[in-house]
């Protein structure tokens, strides 16, 4: 408790107020507590030899102060200290690097891997080999119901989106539906005549489209001339 | 002594090379740096703060060995944990004093109460020249006894008187710093250093009857 507090005052100061106000009485401060404090002192022997004692306590303790005053932690401390900051960011960078590395190499893994199902997907769709539509049958199974005539040979084979205007080739004998292929070749007019069909010896020689319509044996069954081969 | 002081009696301190203490890089600031890895910031910190923080470590332990470590401590804490301090509740001065004063308990606790008298720190800080100079080689011993004495009665005081004497009366803080850093009134700096005041006089006053009584009882 601050000894202005403390003192009551009027009636001069107690031992116990002066105990508590001396620690200020070293002080250049002027205060009505200090000039209480001194007054009590003057007449009280007793705290006048506490006081005394306090201040060669006081001056043991200021030259105590001095020796330590200039202390400072050794050099080797600051070293030790740095070694260790060192090394915490050091191993931050390390696992900063790391993760990133990891983080790079997961996106790369996923980048991969897209552009080859990407690869694979166009490579599906540009080489793929299904079922007429009028045949209902199902299209991810045309690449192996081509018996004996595979899509290399034949050249390239296209799904058949409009397959209903085949005409019959002479001789040929319909076969189940599901069981034919749509194949899309490029070939001389003249060969048409091969398959029993006539052919304008004017334009024998030109190159056209044709559907043909293979069933499983291998062998046309149908043909079809788009509009623009006629 | 504000940290501030500190810091240019840390910059220009004999033996060390002389650092840009810049005024206005204040201690947040520079610990935020530190915290993004920046090792000057973290040294200036370091700087700013050791002396202080060894001198309090060392008076209250009496060892500079277990000061050394305190400090190297108090400093690590701030390197692992710099979230720890929040400048909302304060300065770091008084974070970092805060957590030195743990560090103080745990060592006074786990180590016996045994007396160094033998408080040389490593960079030759005993008594300074200028005081020595002032006595004959008489006095010098008589001071140097008693200086060692009151060093024995300081370490002896229970903490809370130790830690208030050792601030306000070793280190000359004033009550409203000590109390600041101590986190109490002023009122309680001033009650323990009344009360630390008279059991250092009671207990100087057993070791110098020691040596008469000793010498009386033969």
């Amino acid at each position: 408790m601050p000894a202005d507090k403390q003192f009551s005052g009027d009636a001069g100061m107690t031992c116990e107020e002066f105990a508590l106000a001396a620690l200020d009485l070293d002080s250049a401060a002027d205060s009505p507590v200090l000039q209480a404090a001194r007054e009590h002192m003057r007449h009280c022997s007793h705290c006048e030899a506490l006081q005394q004692q306090w201040q060669a306590l006081r001056a043991d303790l200021r030259l105590l102060g001095q020796e330590t005053r200039e202390a400072q932690a050794p050099d080797r401390v600051e070293m030790r200290l740095r070694q260790e900051f060192r090394t915490k960011y050091k191993t931050m960078k390390t696992r900063r690097a790391a993760v990133a590395a990891t983080w790079a190499l997961a996106a790369a893994a996923v980048l991969l891997i897209l552009v080859s199902w990407v690869r694979w997907h166009n490579d599906q769709t540009r080489i793929a080999v299904v079922h007429p539509t009028t045949t209902n049958a199902p299209q991810d199974t045309a690449p192996q119901s081509t018996g004996p005539a595979t899509p290399d040979e034949l050249g390239e084979v296209l799904v058949a989106s409009n397959s209903g205007d085949f005409t019959l080739l002479p001789g040929s004998v319909p076969s189940a539906l599901e069981d034919t292929t749509v194949v899309h070749v490029q070939m001389q007019r003249a060969a048409l005549g091969a398959l029993g069909l006539t052919v304008n010896e004017e334009h024998a020689g030109d190159w056209i489209q044709v559907d043909l319509l293979v069933g499983d044996d291998g062998l046309p069954q149908a043909v079809r001339l788009p509009q623009t081969s006629n | 002594m504000s940290s501030r002081e500190y810091s240019k009696k840390a910059a220009v301190a004999p033996g060390e090379m002389p650092i840009a203490v810049k005024d206005d890089e204040r201690d947040d600031v520079l610990l935020r740096r530190s915290a993004k890895g920046d090792e000057e910031a973290f040294a200036l910190l370091y700087r700013r703060h050791q002396a202080p923080l060894y001198r309090f470590a060392l008076r209250m332990s009496g060892h500079p060995w277990a000061a050394e470590e305190i400090v190297q401590d108090v400093f690590m804490t701030l390197i692992r944990e710099p979230k720890k301090f929040d400048p909302e509740r304060g300065t770091l001065g008084a974070f970092l004093y805060g957590v030195a004063r743990n560090r103080v308990m745990k060592h006074l606790e786990r180590t016996p109460r045994d007396l160094s008298l033998d408080e040389q720190s490593e960079r030759g800080n005993g008594i300074p020249s200028r005081v020595i100079e002032r006595f004959t080689p008489a006095e010098y011993a008589e001071s140097r006894e008693r200086s060692q004495q009151v060093r024995a009665a300081v370490l002896e005081l229970p903490v809370e008187f130790r830690e208030t004497v050792a601030l306000c009366e070793l280190e000359e803080m004033s009550y409203e710093e000590a109390a600041r850093l101590l986190d109490c009134p002023v009122g309680t700096i001033r009650s323990r250093l009344h009360r630390g005041r008279a059991l250092l006089l009671a207990k100087l006053e057993m070791l110098r009857d020691a040596p008469r009584r000793a010498n009386a009882s033969r």
